[in-house]
């Protein structure tokens, strides 16, 4: 149907309620759904956005928050370029959950990965328990990069998705070129697009 | 002044002329004068008569509109002495039918009543007949309160006695006096005793089930799809009955009501089932089992779980079929009454539908299944490679076909259970392990690499002895050859197989999943096109088995060949050029050789690596080749015996292989075209305008290369040539 040059998974992680799907519904649909219901599983959605000319389209992965789709949404995880930890800068539990989700992106998602902590209901200034600098801090701690967001006000929503659509693209490109670099000269050619070059494959592992 | 004279004589007699026309003009006028006053007594007339017909129609029409007005207030009145009489036929009416015990003729008399507006009617009929309406109000009243009462004691009777038909009786009366929602709460709760009544003697029955019984090991997906089952025939019978008698709408608030009762039996039958599978220590084991750490005796075997997780998948089924069937019969029947804001009723009804307590229950259910299948999936994959045999004969050891047929039993299992994100978690998860574990497996046994110290005439045993006995019984450097093939064998049918695999489940989803939503088909399709990428990342890591294989059997073995070639002069006269012929110096050799190679491996590679493998070795032989002959030296019948020696090596390789090899060999026929000329200019004749059909491969500097190979040509008779 439609072309597009890159193709990258992005997907959104973090306690129930704070309000990945909005983010979601904001950056693709341009909505602010209130009362959004809890998300079932997961959910998905495709925008495709251009990057210095270049189409390219992300495969947005939502994922419910609650505890019981947790073995569903980990499937996810390593598939994806691109992960966004929310949590809610006036709901401090759903902070002090973020060592817990660390915890599974270690774990399942591939080291390479482009992850952004993001606080979440900006707009709720009065409300705020969560000083931006302490997100920040733990962001860095993490090397995660950070950003707060409201998805009411569509604050810093587009640029979220921008800058990661403009870093992977970053990415791909080098990678891209990588493989050519190196290939040996009496190998036959790879009809292939694959952006991970076989050097990559470092780490084995089978038990 | 005489001219003056003359000018006013004219002027004068100009006037006296125009006063004749005057004149009669003047006359004429006074003819007219008297019509004109008659003119205006006439038109004055007819104005006011015109006035007086306007008032006369405004009269008329005014007593058309009193008379309208009159009349539509005897139709009201006539309504009125209708409703009175209706009020007092009711009146009658109801305490006979009270009195007889017609519960639904008294009913259809309330009912008559409250469609009735009271306030009008003690309104309009004040002075003189106001007592004997105010008792009949009262009387009505009274008696509406009495058959409230007598209806709901009567159904909770006929509840408590089971007489469905005196039930079903009083649900119909409910509506008629305006308890719609009584009647259906009370019908509901009625309905639900029943299903939880038929509900716990199916569980006790299945917890009586022996575990000889051929169904025992589903008997608890059984239990479950009977109590679905049973609801689903209640809503089958009762719903003509509520759509009927309660009118459309009302679905939902029955439905709902229905689905609590089913959330608790569901809840009993999955604890029952928890129980009695040991669910809880089970997964509890699954989590620790899949910890890194975790060692082989604390691991739960996953044979163990085999039968559970089918038992699963057949539960969630059937609850997603059951929810699926209450989904069309509500949202029907609100497309029925809805007029507006019907996509908002619909996903007031989805957001009931996936939080209720049976959708919450089989969601917790899925997950425990996703990780426990995600463990099977591993460890018996595990197992498939820790058992790993090669049969001698074989192409692929035995875990590839050991691992895709996991997987495959894997993720069909996942999709025998309908949920759309159960199935692609598993996808997801069959990729992660495929290219986690197997690949990385391949891996790991393909860096190893191919021994060097390649010796031909062993390897050709080991072949033919694996062929012939079948089995190997070699040297270690022997086995490890051998196992290296195998691997980059296996590696290949694996990124086969999960192609095939790709396009089977692609089939099996289409069939299953035809019914959902488009967005969970997108879902699906994007979760399984991650196996295409996955069966590429096998294929990378045959090429990288590939150059394995190149830098220790291929590279090495060609490179003496070639040397033999470079010894090999080509500044020959007519005698070496006929000996040559005779006895010739290298290239039968090269090709019997090369022969040899190319069949060693061919007995023990499949179709498409060896086809890999033939390319590779026919790309050095050109690439070295090439190498060779720029540092060697032609004379004109040394060009010619290169020219031959090249056909026959084309020759034999077109032989071997299936596709077309000339084009590898494109730029070595050019260079013998270059050294096979009688002149430098000849060139020219198959040089650009002149080239025809051929393509050149060598750039003019590289021709100017070649041809200053042969020591016959003149320095500068090459730099003039204009290419």
């Amino acid at each position: 149907m439609e072309d597009y040059k890159y193709l990258f998974k992005v997907v959104l992680i973090g306690n129930a309620g704070v309000g990945k799907t909005c983010l979601v519904r904001r950056f693709t649909q341009g909505l602010f759904p209130p009362g959004q219901g809890a998300t079932i599983g997961v959910d998905f959605m495709i925008k495709t956005v251009e990057v210095d000319g270049d189409k390219v389209k992300l495969q947005i992965w939502d994922t419910a928050g609650q505890e019981r789709f947790r073995c569903i949404t980990q499937s996810y995880y390593r598939s994806a370029n691109a992960l966004i930890l929310v949590y809610d800068i006036t709901c401090q539990p759903t902070f002090d959950c973020l060592p817990n989700w660390i915890k599974e992106i270690d774990t399942y998602a591939s080291s390479k990965v482009l992850t952004y902590l993001v606080g979440n209901k900006s707009d709720r200034l009065l409300h705020r328990e969560i000083p931006a600098e302490i997100g920040e801090h733990f962001a860095k701690q993490h090397s995660m990069r950070y950003l707060e967001t409201s998805a009411k006000e569509a604050e810093n929503v587009d640029r979220l998705f921008t800058e990661i659509a403009v870093e992977l693209t970053k990415q791909a490109k080098e990678n891209f070129l990588r493989p050519r670099q190196d290939s040996t000269s009496g190998k036959v050619g790879m009809p292939n697009g694959g952006s991970s070059p076989v050097g990559g494959l470092s780490c084995c592992k089978l038990n | 002044m005489e001219c003056f004279g003359e000018s006013l004589n004219q002027e004068l007699e100009d006037l006296q002329e125009h006063q004749t026309a005057i004149e009669t003009k003047m006359l004429s006028l006074h003819k007219m004068l008297p019509n004109l006053q008659l003119l205006h007594t006439d038109s004055r007339q007819l104005s006011s008569m015109v006035s007086f017909t306007s008032t006369l129609a405004e009269n008329v029409s005014g007593k058309v509109r009193q008379l309208d007005l009159a009349k539509s207030h005897v139709t009201a009145c006539m309504q009125r002495v209708e409703d009175v009489l209706d009020l007092k036929f009711c009146t009658d009416g109801v305490q006979t039918a009270l009195q007889n015990e017609d519960y639904e003729q008294a009913a259809a008399h309330i009912h008559r009543f409250l469609s009735l507006d009271e306030n009008v009617l003690r309104m309009t009929e004040g002075s003189n007949e106001g007592s004997t309406l105010d008792t009949s109000f009262q009387l009505l009243h009274e008696a509406e309160s009495k058959l409230k009462k007598i209806v709901h004691k009567n159904f909770d009777a006929a509840v408590h006695s089971k007489d469905v038909a005196s039930v079903e009786r009083f649900f119909k009366i409910f509506p008629l006096i305006n308890l719609h929602d009584e009647g259906l709460t009370k019908f509901s709760k009625y309905l639900s005793a029943q299903i939880s009544e038929t509900a716990e003697t199916n569980l006790n029955q299945a917890l009586s089930v022996k575990s000889s019984d051929k169904r025992s090991t589903v008997i608890f997906a059984d239990t479950i799809t009977l109590l679905f089952e049973g609801i689903a025939r209640v809503v089958e019978i009762h719903q003509p009955l509520v759509e009927t008698y309660y009118g459309p709408g009302k679905m939902f608030p029955f439905m709902a009501a229905l689905q609590k009762e089913c959330d608790r039996q569901t809840r009993k039958i999955v604890e029952k089932f928890k129980e009695s599978r040991d669910f809880t220590r089970k997964v509890q084991k699954v989590r620790q089992s899949s910890m890194p750490r975790a060692t082989a005796a604390e691991k739960i075997d996953p044979k163990e779980l085999d039968v559970l997780l089918a038992e699963l998948t057949l539960m969630n089924a059937r609850a997603e079929l059951y929810l699926r069937f209450v989904r069309r019969r509500v949202v029907a029947d609100v497309e029925v009454s809805q007029e507006e804001d019907r996509t908002e009723k619909v996903a007031e009804v989805d957001k009931f539908l996936s939080d209720c307590d049976l959708s919450r229950l089989m969601q917790e259910l899925v997950g425990s299944y996703i990780m426990m299948e995600e463990y099977f999936m591993k460890e018996m994959v595990v197992k498939a490679v820790k058992m790993d045999t090669y049969e001698g004969g074989a192409m692929t050891s035995s875990m590839v076909d050991d691992a895709f047929f996991i997987v495959k039993k894997c993720v069909r299992r996942a999709m025998s259970s309908c949920s759309v994100d159960g199935v692609c978690a598993m996808l997801n998860n069959a990729c992660t392990m495929l290219e986690q574990d197997f690949k990385e497996e391949l891996h790991s046994r393909l860096k190893l690499g191919f021994p060097s110290g390649f010796d031909l005439t062993q390897a050709y045993n080991l072949v033919q002895s694996s062929i012939q006995q079948g089995k190997l019984q070699s040297s270690d450097t022997e086995k490890a050859k051998a196992n290296f093939l195998c691997m980059l064998n296996d590696t290949e049918v694996s990124s086969d197989y999960i192609q095939t695999l790709k396009k089977n489940l692609q089939a099996e989803i289409t069939k299953v999943f035809g019914h959902v939503h488009q967005h969970s088909q997108e879902k699906l399709e994007s979760c399984l096109s991650e196996l295409a990428s996955v069966s590429n990342k096998f294929r990378e890591v045959r090429e990288f088995g590939f150059t394995q294989l190149y830098s220790a059997a291929i590279k090495p073995r060609i490179k003496p060949w070639v040397d033999t070639f470079s010894a090999t002069s080509h500044l020959i006269d007519d005698e070496e050029f006929t000996n040559y012929e005779a006895n010739d110096p290298w290239v039968q050799a090269f090709i019997v050789q090369l022969d040899n190679l190319l069949n060693t491996f061919k007995a023990s590679l499949t179709t498409g690596n060896n086809d890999t493998f033939v390319s590779h070795v026919t790309t050095e032989v050109t690439i070295q080749l090439e190498k060779a002959v720029l540092k060697m030296s032609f004379n004109r019948l040394g060009g010619l015996q290169f020219d031959k020696e090249l056909r026959a090596l084309v020759g034999y390789l077109t032989s071997v292989t299936t596709w077309t090899i000339r084009d590898k060999f494109a730029r070595l026929t050019q260079m013998a075209t270059i050294l096979n000329l009688e002149k430098v200019n000849e060139i020219l004749d198959y040089w650009g305008p002149n080239s025809g059909p051929l393509t050149w491969r060598l750039t003019p500097t590289e021709v100017r290369q070649v041809l200053t190979l042969r020591v016959d040509f003149r320095g500068d008779d090459i730099k003039r040539l204009k290419l």
